[in-house]
């Protein structure tokens, strides 16, 4: 049986598809079966993080509507061995995403592969709450801002109440916290939340910091999802995420102020001679 | 989940929240004068907020203008919603003017005793007469204790609500809203582990953020009422 991620946030714009994409290729890279769903439709944008939109012949909704088999709609990855990818419709058609014709895909899934990540909308309506409703973990992630907090806090307020774990009154979703775009720079100068500050309003367990990096923007124009790229902070932080998601311990790295040697010698120079 | 195509509207419980306007002197000017001093210290709270016109303190008076007074509530960003507790006169004119008399949120009177139906709405009374939640209460959640206490051992986010006919216990931060005593009960209480509320009420009465904040020191603390006013102090003084 599959496990059931969903990569949500309620804001928009914070990192769901860049985060949906290197949580696929991470897991698939450490020997897991996985598929990453695309539940944007009509922008449809992670066939583009990945770097397939010219494969996309058949969509999501064409397997719910049965114009195509799950088969035919699933494109293989070209980054890693056991990765499919199942891409939105640009239909616009949103009301096609039912619950009955979501369950029935992941039904089918479930069989074949070991994890299934869905990749949210934003916002709290329809399809953010399709893409949660089978979860069995909820990677929330969340911009180091009041905002972004705020609206990660009402989504978690979903999670607890509007998914069929919550409705059956099962173990409730696993919840992890990812906190992307963070900037220990600006969080010294006060002009961003603290690790900490964010941390104390939602109080669930951290899967992971993803520091703001130019690497983000290169791999998406590459189509190549971050996480490939090994030289670079995001990539090396995403791939913590996934160790720490699959239960290894792993310390934070890229979350304070890196301050250059000779800085240092002269701080500590200053305090000798105060 | 699923919309339902058929159907074309679904009727819900709420408690949404509507303000009392009880007013006790009636002079429109001053009123609009006070209304922006009251709306300029919590902009969040107020504006759009319905309101109902309680008419209780000035039924005597047959010169209400009420068209006039529903124009200076407009102008506050205020939705006027309706009056209650005026005299038969004064409904018919409301009316008239377009405000309906509303029966919702009672007659203060009436509800001072908490009036004691059968528990059957308290989803999982923990004993009877109060109500617990050990999960924290999110964004958008809104908590009622009916005919109870309301006790909560978790964190209580920005943009959550407890309500309670009872008292209301959090041990955790409280950062959303608590209104104790909903029904009128002017004893009920709130207690809190750390106060940082967007608003906190006692049968109706309460302090916004702003009133809050000199107060509120980072210990235990309680809220009640006294002589119609909000109090809060550190708990065990
Ligand atoms: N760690 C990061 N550093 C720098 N830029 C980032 C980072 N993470 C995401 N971005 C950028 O932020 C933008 C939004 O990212 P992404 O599309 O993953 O967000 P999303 O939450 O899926 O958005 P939407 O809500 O529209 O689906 C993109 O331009 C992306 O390159
Ligand atoms: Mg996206």
């Amino acid at each position: 049986m599959a496990e059931v991620i969903v990569v949500t946030s309620g804001k928009g714009g914070v990192g769901k598809t860049t985060t949906s994409a290197s949580l696929a290729v991470g897991l698939s890279n450490r020997g897991y079966k996985t598929v990453v769903i695309d539940f944007d439709i009509g922008l449809r944008n992670l066939d583009l993080i990945m770097g397939c939109e010219r494969r996309v012949v058949y969509d999501f909704i064409n397997v719910i509507r049965g114009e195509a088999n799950l088969n035919q709609a699933l494109i293989r990855d070209k980054h890693a061995k056991e990765l499919y990818i199942l891409p939105a419709s640009q239909t616009r058609d949103k009301d096609a995403l039912t619950q009955e014709g979501v369950q029935k895909v992941l039904d089918e899934l479930q069989k074949t592969f070991d994890y299934i990540v869905c990749d949210s909308p934003a916002g709290i309506e329809h399809g953010a709450q399709m893409a949660m409703y089978f979860a069995d973990h909820a990677v929330v992630v969340t911009n180091p801002e009041v905002s972004s907090v705020r609206d990660s806090d009402r989504m978690l307020g979903l999670l607890s109440s509007k998914t069929k774990r919550a409705e059956e009154r099962r173990e409730p979703v696993k919840e992890h916290l990812l906190i992307t775009r963070y900037s220990p720079k600006r969080v010294t100068r006060g002009d961003m939340m603290s690790l900490e500050d964010v941390n104390e309003i939602l109080a669930i367990p951290l899967l992971g910091v993803i520091p703001e990096s130019q690497a983000v923007l290169r791999a998406s124009n590459a189509g190549d999802p971050v996480i490939l790229d090994e030289e670079s902070d995001a990539g090396q932080a995403y791939a913590d995420a996934i160790e720490r998601f699959l239960g290894e311990d792993k310390p934070f790295r890229f979350v304070s102020e890196k301050v250059h040697w000779i800085k240092r010698l002269f701080s500590i120079k200053e305090k000798e001679h105060a | 989940m699923i919309a339902d195509r058929q159907a074309c509207f679904q009727l819900k419980a709420s408690f949404f929240p509507c303000t009392i306007l009880q007013i006790s002197h009636y002079d429109l000017n001053q009123l609009e004068q006070q209304l922006f001093a009251t709306i300029q210290r919590a902009p969040n709270f107020f504006l759009g907020s319905p309101v109902i016109i309680d008419l209780e303190k000035i039924k005597d008076l047959t010169t209400v203008d009420f068209s006039q007074l529903k124009k200076v509530l407009i102008n506050s960003s205020l939705v006027p919603m309706g009056i209650r507790n005026g005299s038969e006169k004064q409904h018919i004119a409301a009316v008239s003017a377009g405000l309906p008399v509303v029966t919702i949120g009672k007659n203060s009177k009436e509800t001072t005793q908490p009036t004691t139906e059968p528990e059957k709405q308290v989803a999982q009374p923990s004993t009877p007469g109060s109500k617990l939640v050990t999960t924290p209460i999110r964004s958008g959640m809104q908590i009622y204790a009916k005919d109870a206490d309301l006790i909560v051992l978790a964190p209580v986010s920005v943009g959550a609500e407890l309500l309670a006919d009872g008292h209301i216990h959090v041990y955790g931060p409280l950062r959303g809203r608590a209104l104790a005593g909903v029904r009128g009960n002017k004893d009920a209480r709130i207690f809190c582990q750390k106060l940082d509320a967007e608003l906190v009420s006692i049968a109706g009465y309460y302090l916004v953020k702003e009133e809050l904040q000199n107060d509120a020191d980072g210990g235990m603390m309680q809220i009640y009422l006294e002589n119609e006013e909000v109090k809060l102090t550190k708990c065990g003084r």
